[in-house]
């Protein structure tokens, strides 16, 4: 009995590991053998943006039922890191998709012998300006903005209201200065901790957004001329200086501690301070904590840069591109389904509306931006009011890694600011040689 | 059926059978990794390819950078001092529990807590504790020394040690207690009437006979403690300005923030190799001061 009850163990764990087997193997097999149906044309997208896979999948079924010929598949991968690299080895592997995204020049020179010209579309038309510039090379187009972003410093309109101040008036350094220390001297009174929360603990909030008010304008706002500078002037490091000092002067303590939840969630949200240095990325948080503060309650005006007053730092974060390799037919249906998104009634509606994105594009004046802040940022930037970011234009890593890890430096007392710049020249011009 | 009868005659074979998902499982995950990036170590690896072989570069590079320099110094600089901290503790613990209270095996499960608490989801929680409770009651009490954690390197530095001695503690305990609970009884009952102080026992009987427990305790707190990273991420994420980053944390900063895949591999070899020396010799020392019984 004993022999008989071993073998059917043994018989057993052999049809488990055969059974496994066959199952693994037909996971390798399945999706292969569909689609490519006799005329249909199938574009295979792929694509970083995680929070708004579901509502971007729902905006390509409806084009596919307008244009029953086109069969759009879409693979999306999460952000940063991840989307490189993933992006690397589907073009390795030979599964290239026919749309995918760039972000800065440097996908741009990586990818170059991929990217189709994207100068004959609608979208590229009506692009905003400077939206194009780190995907042009010469005459062609090579990618199309996804939305844009901006960011600037943050305040609380009621206090500003109780404490006399009008934030339209603040345009140089000087009325900032004015500004805040009429607030300071009525913080008590107005129930707050300090004017600013400055979070100097995430380096991307120094390093890659203050300095870059500071940074832009020595490359003319031009993020092809940052990409190829072999070393950073810092022409303007005084100014970078000045902003940082008052920020943290007259911001809650320690700001070496301070993080991004605390500056938005605890502090600005909940009327601690007055005015935070963040874009409108923030706008789901703060509505978070108190949507009715969010609606009514906020405001945004310009970091003051000598000789840029009144200027808005606008950027886009990612790009569309089309694979030049695929069939001449897929990159036109690729190329008319980015045109329909972008400048279609129902494709309008839905980037405003379920995307919330703030457009890249000409053509939405008329358009309910999703929140105040995505309103004023479009508005902005459609007069053309804005500063570049140049930041994606610096050496990898170099902005939070370094230029912030510096700044971080000089707030502790450790270094001067002198040396501070010093190191990350130093460290631009090693990594551009 | 045939197969059946063959596996069980031949010991061998199904020894085998067994042992190969293992062994597939830890050469695919381990050890094929593990050679392959020995191997990438030495070229300019991106991630994707490796298109130049570069010798011993990345080598005589890593150790020209002050940022890895100081990470090394600053995790071994903290692992000495949790490493002393966590054993203190967790053999007071461990005698503490073994006394014969009534609340031994409750405060046992109470001193185990913490470790069945994820690395990332401590270090928020700790870093509320030190950013805003701290503040909070030493802004009540008007004790300066509470104010401004984690915003500079010191409050960074005993942050970690704090959060892991709190974390690791009760997890060396167990292992203590196990050694403690084996110690005959008769041998201290035999003292105990020759007349050896309590303090004369835990030194001349305790102590030696818990040498074991030492050897497990170390190798597992050193080597836990040079590897640290979630800890390390959520309490400080390395600030301010990257004082209190842990080697882990520096070679993935260098390969997926700096994108510079071979450097960190080569970081990684080197780290490798320090733990291993570190926890071997330990251990070989440990071993020698063992006694039989």
């Amino acid at each position: 009995v004993k022999e008989m009850k071993g073998k059917k163990f043994y018989t057993g764990v052999l049809s488990a590991l055969l059974a496994s087997s066959v199952a693994l193997a037909g996971c390798g097999n399945s999706g292969e053998e569909e689609g490519a149906s006799a005329d249909k044309v199938t574009v295979d997208v792929f694509q970083f943006k995680v929070e708004f896979k579901d509502q971007f999948e729902s905006l390509v079924e409806k084009y596919e039922k307008e244009n029953p010929d086109v069969d759009i598949n879409v693979k999306t991968v999460g952000g940063g890191n991840d989307y490189g690299a993933s992006l690397k080895s589907t073009f390795s592997s030979g599964e290239e998709p026919d749309i995918f995204n760039v972000g800065g020049p440097s996908d741009v020179e990586d990818y170059r012998e991929y990217l189709a010209d994207l100068s004959d579309t609608e979208a590229s038309k009506v692009a905003l300006d400077g939206t194009l510039t780190s995907v042009k090379d010469g005459e062609e187009t090579l990618g199309l903005p996804f939305n844009q972003e901006g960011y600037g410093f943050i305040y609380n309109k009621s206090v500003f209201e109780e404490a006399g101040v009008n934030a339209d008036e603040i345009k140089t350094y000087e009325d900032l200065e004015k500004a805040v220390k009429k607030i300071d001297k009525q913080k008590e009174d107005l129930g707050l901790e300090a004017v600013f929360a400055l979070a100097a603990k995430e380096t991307w909030v120094i390093g890659n957004h203050l300095a870059n008010a500071f940074i832009a304008p020595e490359f003319d706002q031009d993020i092809l001329k940052a990409y190829n500078a072999d070393t950073i002037p810092f022409e303007k490091g005084d100014e970078l200086k000045r902003m940082l000092d008052l920020q943290n002067k007259y911001s809650v303590q320690p700001v070496l501690s301070l993080d991004y939840s605390q500056q938005v969630e605890q502090l600005f949200s909940l009327g601690k301070v007055a005015i935070i240095k963040q874009g409108n990325w923030v706008y789901n948080s703060i509505e978070a904590m108190d949507p009715e503060f969010a609606e009514n309650n906020i405001g945004m005006f310009p970091i003051p840069v000598e000789g840029f007053e009144g200027k808005l730092p606008v950027g886009v974060p990612m790009y569309w591109a089309v694979n030049k390799k695929s069939d001449e037919e897929v990159v036109q249906a690729s190329k008319d389904f980015l045109d329909w998104m972008y400048t279609s009634d129902a494709g309008k509606e839905a980037v405003v509306n379920d995307f919330k994105f703030i457009p890249a594009y000409k053509g939405y004046e008329d358009a309910e931006i999703a929140d105040p802040l995505s309103q004023e940022i479009y508005n902005y930037s459609s007069e053309g009011n804005t500063l570049g970011w140049v930041f994606m234009g610096s050496p990898i890593g170099w902005q939070e890694e370094v230029l912030a890890v510096n700044m971080q430096q000089y707030l502790s007392g450790d270094i001067s600011w002198d040396e501070a710049l010093e190191n990350a020249r130093a460290s631009w011009e090693k990594s551009r040689k | 059926m045939y197969w059946g009868e063959f596996l069980m005659r031949n010991k061998d074979v199904s020894f085998w059978l067994f042992l190969t998902p293992v062994l597939l499982g830890l050469g695919l995950v381990v050890i094929i990794p593990l050679l392959y990036g020995f191997i990438y170590s030495f070229t300019n690896w991106n991630g994707l390819a490796a298109t130049e072989f570069l010798g011993l570069t990345n080598y005589i590079d890593l150790f020209k950078e002050a940022e890895f320099r100081n990470s090394i110094w600053f995790t071994i600089k903290f692992s000495v001092v949790s490493v002393i901290i966590i054993n203190f503790l967790g053999l007071g613990l461990a005698i503490l529990v073994t006394r014969g209270m009534k609340t031994s095996n409750f405060l046992r499960t109470i001193f185990f807590m913490p470790n069945l608490i994820g690395g990332l989801i401590l270090g928020f929680i700790w870093q509320f504790i030190f950013v805003s409770a701290f503040d909070g009651i030493g802004n009540l009490l008007g004790i300066e020394a509470l104010q401004g954690w984690l915003s500079t390197t010191e409050t960074g530095f005993w942050g970690l040690v704090i959060l892991t001695s709190w974390q690791w503690a009760g997890y060396i305990m167990i292992i203590y207690i196990a050694y403690l609970e084996n110690i005959p009884k008769d041998l201290l009952e035999a003292a105990e009437i020759d007349g050896a102080s309590s303090f004369q026992r835990f030194k001349n009987i305790i102590f030696p006979l818990v040498a074991p427990a030492f050897t497990v305790s170390m190798f597992l707190t050193i080597s836990h403690c040079f590897k640290i990273y979630d800890q390390n991420l959520s309490l400080t994420g390395g600030g301010p300005f990257n004082s209190t980053q842990m080697v882990a944390m520096e070679i993935y900063k260098t390969a997926f923030n700096e994108n510079q895949m071979a450097l960190a591999q080569s970081k990684g070899v080197i780290f490798l190799i320090l733990v291993a020396i570190i926890s071997l010799t330990n251990v070989y020392y440990n071993k020698k001061r063992e006694v039989d019984m």
